[in-house]
C-alpha cells in the first residue's frame, strides 16, 4: 500500500485548528470551520469540502474509496458524528453521533438525526429534504419550511465561531506538505 | 443477565419468607434498592406495589407550569398554553415563524429576518420537521394559540357531538352525581329526590329516556368513521401504497376518540399533564415520599428510601472481570469500532459459568447509617423438586461468611484524615482470619472479609456448580444486621425522678436488629461443552 501523502489546501478564510488529525490529500474551502479534534482521514481517495461548512468536535470524514469524496457548501457535521458518504450535498445535518456509510450519497438539505445510523447494506441516493430521526432511522421528506432561517441561522453560527474561535484555539496554517 | 442484587419487598403478607427463586413468579417480589422505600414507624420495607400513592399535583412537562386541579377537569387532562406534541414523533413542538418572501437575491446578501418573524406562524418539530402547515393549521399571531385553536376544537363534529350527548343525559343522571355518593355507594337510595316518587313511577322513569338522536349518522362517509372500520377504512387499506401511510398505533391511541387512519390527518396534540405524586405507608398511612410543589424541582420534602436505611449489596465476580479487562485491552490495540457488540457477547459469555466448576464472588457492602453495624449473612435453602431418580440435587452450592462482620459507619469524605483511612489499608486483608491462614490449613482465602475501606466492606464468598448444573444461579440471601439505634427508651411517668435520671436513661444505646432478604444473581451455567467459545471477536 501506497504510503499516505499528506497534501492540504486550505483556503486562507477557512478557520482550521490545529488539533485536528488530517491525512492524505484535503481541500478545504473557504469560510469552512473545523473545530479541534476532528478529524479528516482522506486515506484512499481525497477530499475536498465546500464552503461554510462547520465540522465539529469528534466528528470523522473518512474516505476510503479511490474516487474523490466532495462536500458541499453549508453542511453542519455535529460532534461525533461519522460520515463515509462518497458525495454529499449542500445545507446537510449530520446530527450528533450518526454514522452514515459509503453506500449512501446524500443530497441537498437532508437531516441525519441525531445516533442514527445511516448504513443500507446497497447503494442509495437520498433524496433532497430527506429527514432520518428515531431510534430505528425513520424517514420522511421536509417540506422544506423554514429553510432560509435555518441557512440564515447557520450562517450567524459560522460567524460567530469565525470570531470566537481564533480567540481560545491555535490555527492550523497553510499547506502541511 | 449480569450479576446484581435485589431486595425482597413482603409487601403486606403473612409469611416474611420470600418465595425461592427458583419459581418464575418470584421475580415480582424482588426490586433493586433504589425503587424502595422504609418506612419508619412499622420498620419494613415498602415497595412501589404496596404503597399508597396520591396525586400532589399536576403540571406541564413541557412548560413547567403547575396547573391547579379545578383547570385539570376542565382542560381535560392537557396543557393549556401553547404546549403541542409532534403526531409524528411525539415531541415538542415550537412556534415559528415563515420564511420571509424570496428576493430572488438570497444567496449573496445577508439574508435580514426581523426580530418577530413574519406571519403566518406555524408548529414546527425539531426533531422530525414536520410542521402544522401539513394539516394547514397556521396562526396569525405566536402567542395564544390555544385560544385560536379553541374555536377550531370546539366546531369539530367530535366535540359537538359530545356535547349534545351531555346535555341530553343531563335530566336523568341524578342528584347522586356529587361526591358523597362517589364515597358512599349506598347512598343514591336515600336520597330525597327519588325516595319521593313511589315505585311504579320509579321504574317508568327510567324507560322514559328518549332515545338518543345522533347529529351524523353513524358509519356515513363524512369523515367521522375513519378509524372505527367503516366502508372508507376499507378502501383506504386496499389502496395503500406505502406503510407509511397509515397513522400507527402510537400516534393514535393518545385521542379521546378514534380519529382517521391517515397519517396525513395527523394533527398536534396538546400535551398531556404528568402528576407529581406522594407515596404512603400502607399500613401506618405515614408520609414516605413527598415531592416539593414546584414543579420544575426534582427533589422532596420528605423521602424516607430503603436506601438511607439499608446497606447497599453490590456483586462481581472477579473471573468476569478478569475477563473483560482481557478483551478491553486486545480491543484497544485492534482500534476497531464496529465491533463494539462483539464484544459485549464475547464479555458475557466469559463471565458466565462452567458447570462442574467453583468460582469465587465478591459482595459489596455499603452502609448508609451514621453507626457501624454487624452484618451476618444466611443463604436461604432451596427446596429443589426431587428429579426422577427420586434423589435431591442442589444444582449449585454457596458458601458465606457464617459469622458477623463490622461495617463502618458512613461519613463525609473530609473527615477523613487522609487517603489511607479512606480507602483502606491494602496489606490487612482478613484480619483475626489470616492467623488461621498461616496453620497451613486448607481454608481457602476467597471466603470471607476481603476488604474494608471507608463505609464499604467486601466480603468473599463461593459457589460450587453441580455437573448437572443449568441455568441461572440464583439464591435467597437473609441479611441481618444490628445497629446502635438514637432512639431512647419510653421514660417511666416517675414524678420523683430527677431531670438528671431522666438524662442518664436516655444516653443508653439500644441495640437493634433488622433483616432483610435478597436475591443474589450471578449469572449463567453454560455447559461444559459448550465452554469451548471462541473469543474472537
Amino acid at each position: 500500500m501506497a504510503p499516505i501523502r499528506d497534501k492540504f489546501t486550505i483556503h486562507s478564510k477557512a478557520i482550521v485548528c490545529q488539533d485536528v488529525e488530517l491525512k492524505g490529500d484535503i481541500t478545504i474551502g473557504a469560510g469552512t470551520i473545523v473545530h479541534p479534534k476532528a478529524t479528516i482521514f482522506a486515506i484512499a481517495g481525497p477530499i475536498v469540502i465546500g464552503t461554510g461548512c462547520i465540522i465539529e468536535e469528534g466528528a470523522i470524514i473518512v474516505n476510503r474509496r479511490k474516487e474523490v469524496m466532495r462536500i458541499g457548501d453549508d453542511n453542519l457535521f455535529e460532534i461525533g458524528c461519522r460520515v463515509e458518504s462518497p458525495t454529499v450535498g449542500n445545507f446537510n445535518t449530520i446530527s450528533t453521533r450518526a454514522r452514515v456509510h459509503h453506500t449512501v450519497r446524500i443530497s441537498s438539505y437532508c437531516v441525519i438525526g441525531a445516533g442514527c445510523l445511516v448504513v443500507p447494506t446497497e447503494d442509495e441516493i437520498l433524496d433532497e429534504y430527506t429527514v432520518i430521526y428515531g431510534p430505528a432511522g425513520e424517514r420522511r421528506t421536509w417540506s422544506g419550511r423554514g429553510k432560509v432561517q435555518e441557512a440564515d441561522l447557520r450562517k450567524k453560527h459560522a460567524d460567530y465561531l469565525k470570531d470566537m474561535l481564533p480567540k481560545f484555539n491555535r490555527l492550523r496554517r497553510g499547506d502541511g506538505t | 443477565m449480569p450479576p446484581g442484587v435485589e431486595y425482597y419487598c413482603p409487601c403486606l403478607s403473612s409469611t416474611p419468607h420470600p418465595p425461592p427463586s427458583s419459581l418464575a413468579s418470584s421475580l415480582y417480589s424482588f426490586h433493586p434498592l433504589h425503587s424502595l422505600f422504609f418506612c419508619e414507624e412499622c420498620d419494613a420495607v415498602r415497595c412501589n406495589r404496596c404503597v399508597m400513592v396520591e396525586v400532589s399535583g399536576y403540571y406541564c412537562p413541557n412548560c413547567l407550569f403547575e396547573v391547579p386541579s379545578a383547570s385539570v377537569r376542565a382542560e381535560k387532562n392537557r396543557c393549556a398554553r401553547n404546549c403541542f406534541m409532534c403526531p409524528n414523533c411525539q415531541n415538542t413542538l415550537t412556534v415559528v415563524a415563515s420564511d420571509p418572501p424570496d428576493n430572488g437575491e438570497t444567496r449573496t446578501s445577508p439574508i435580514v429576518l426581523s426580530a418577530v418573524g413574519e406571519p403566518p406562524f406555524f408548529l414546527y418539530c425539531n426533531h422530525c420537521r414536520w410542521d402544522s402547515a401539513e394539516v394547514d393549521m397556521t396562526f396569525e399571531k405566536p402567542t395564544g394559540l390555544a385560544a385560536q385553536l379553541q374555536k377550531f376544537e370546539d366546531s369539530a363534529p367530535e366535540a359537538l357531538e359530545f356535547e349534545r350527548l351531555k346535555e341530553h343525559f343531563e335530566p336523568f343522571l341524578p342528584a347522586a352525581s356529587s361526591a358523597l355518593a362517589r364515597d358512599i355507594p349506598g347512598v343514591v337510595k336515600y336520597n330525597p329526590l327519588t325516595r319521593s316518587r313511589s315505585g311504579r313511577d320509579r321504574a317508568a322513569a327510567k324507560s322514559e329516556i328518549p332515545d338518543y338522536r345522533a347529529r351524523v349518522e353513524a358509519g356515513s362517509s363524512h369523515g367521522l368513521a375513519s378509524g372505527s372500520g367503516g366502508e372508507v377504512d376499507v378502501d383506504f387499506m386496499k389502496h395503500l401504497e406505502t406503510a407509511g401511510e397509515v397513522a400507527s398505533l402510537e400516534q393514535r391511541w393518545v385521542n379521546s376518540w378514534t380519529t382517521s387512519l391517515h397519517a396525513n390527518d395527523l394533527k398536534p396534540l396538546r400535551i398531556p399533564l404528568h402528576s407529581k405524586k406522594s407515596k404512603r405507608c400502607p399500613s401506618c398511612r405515614h408520609i414516605l415520599i413527598k415531592p416539593e410543589q414546584k414543579a420544575q424541582s426534582v427533589r422532596f420534602k420528605i423521602k424516607l428510601v430503603a436506601a438511607n436505611y439499608l446497606p447497599a449489596i453490590t456483586v462481581s465476580l472477579p473471573h468476569a472481570r478478569a475477563a473483560m479487562e482481557m478483551i478491553k485491552r486486545s480491543s484497544a490495540l485492534n482500534k476497531s469500532t464496529s465491533t463494539a457488540v462483539a464484544e459485549e457477547h464475547a464479555a458475557a459469555a466469559s463471565g458466565a459459568m462452567i458447570a462442574g466448576k467453583t468460582y469465587p464472588f465478591h459482595l459489596a457492602f455499603t452502609n448508609p447509617l451514621y453507626d457501624p453495624i454487624q452484618v451476618r449473612l444466611h443463604v436461604q435453602r432451596t427446596l429443589t423438586p426431587s428429579s426422577a431418580d427420586g434423589k435431591q440435587k442442589a444444582p449449585f452450592a454457596v458458601t458465606l461468611p457464617s459469622s458477623a462482620f463490622p461495617i463502618a459507619a458512613f461519613a463525609e469524605a473530609w473527615e477523613y484524615e487522609d487517603d489511607e483511612d479512606m480507602f483502606g489499608d491494602e496489606g490487612d486483608y482478613d484480619g483475626a482470619r489470616g492467623t488461621k491462614d498461616r496453620d497451613g490449613r486448607a481454608r481457602p482465602r476467597t471466603v470471607g472479609v476481603l476488604e474494608r475501606r471507608a463505609n464499604v466492606t467486601v466480603v468473599g464468598g463461593e459457589v460450587v456448580l453441580g455437573k448437572e448444573a443449568r441455568g441461572n444461579i440464583k439464591f435467597n440471601m437473609l441479611v441481618t444486621y444490628t445497629y446502635r439505634s438514637d432512639d431512647p427508651e419510653p421514660e417511666n411517668d416517675d414524678p420523683t425522678a430527677t431531670p438528671s435520671k431522666r438524662g442518664t436513661q436516655d444516653k443508653q444505646p439500644q441495640m437493634k436488629t433488622f433483616s432483610f432478604y435478597t436475591v443474589v444473581e450471578l449469572g449463567n451455567i453454560i455447559r461444559r461443552e459448550e465452554s469451548k467459545v471462541d473469543m474472537d471477536p
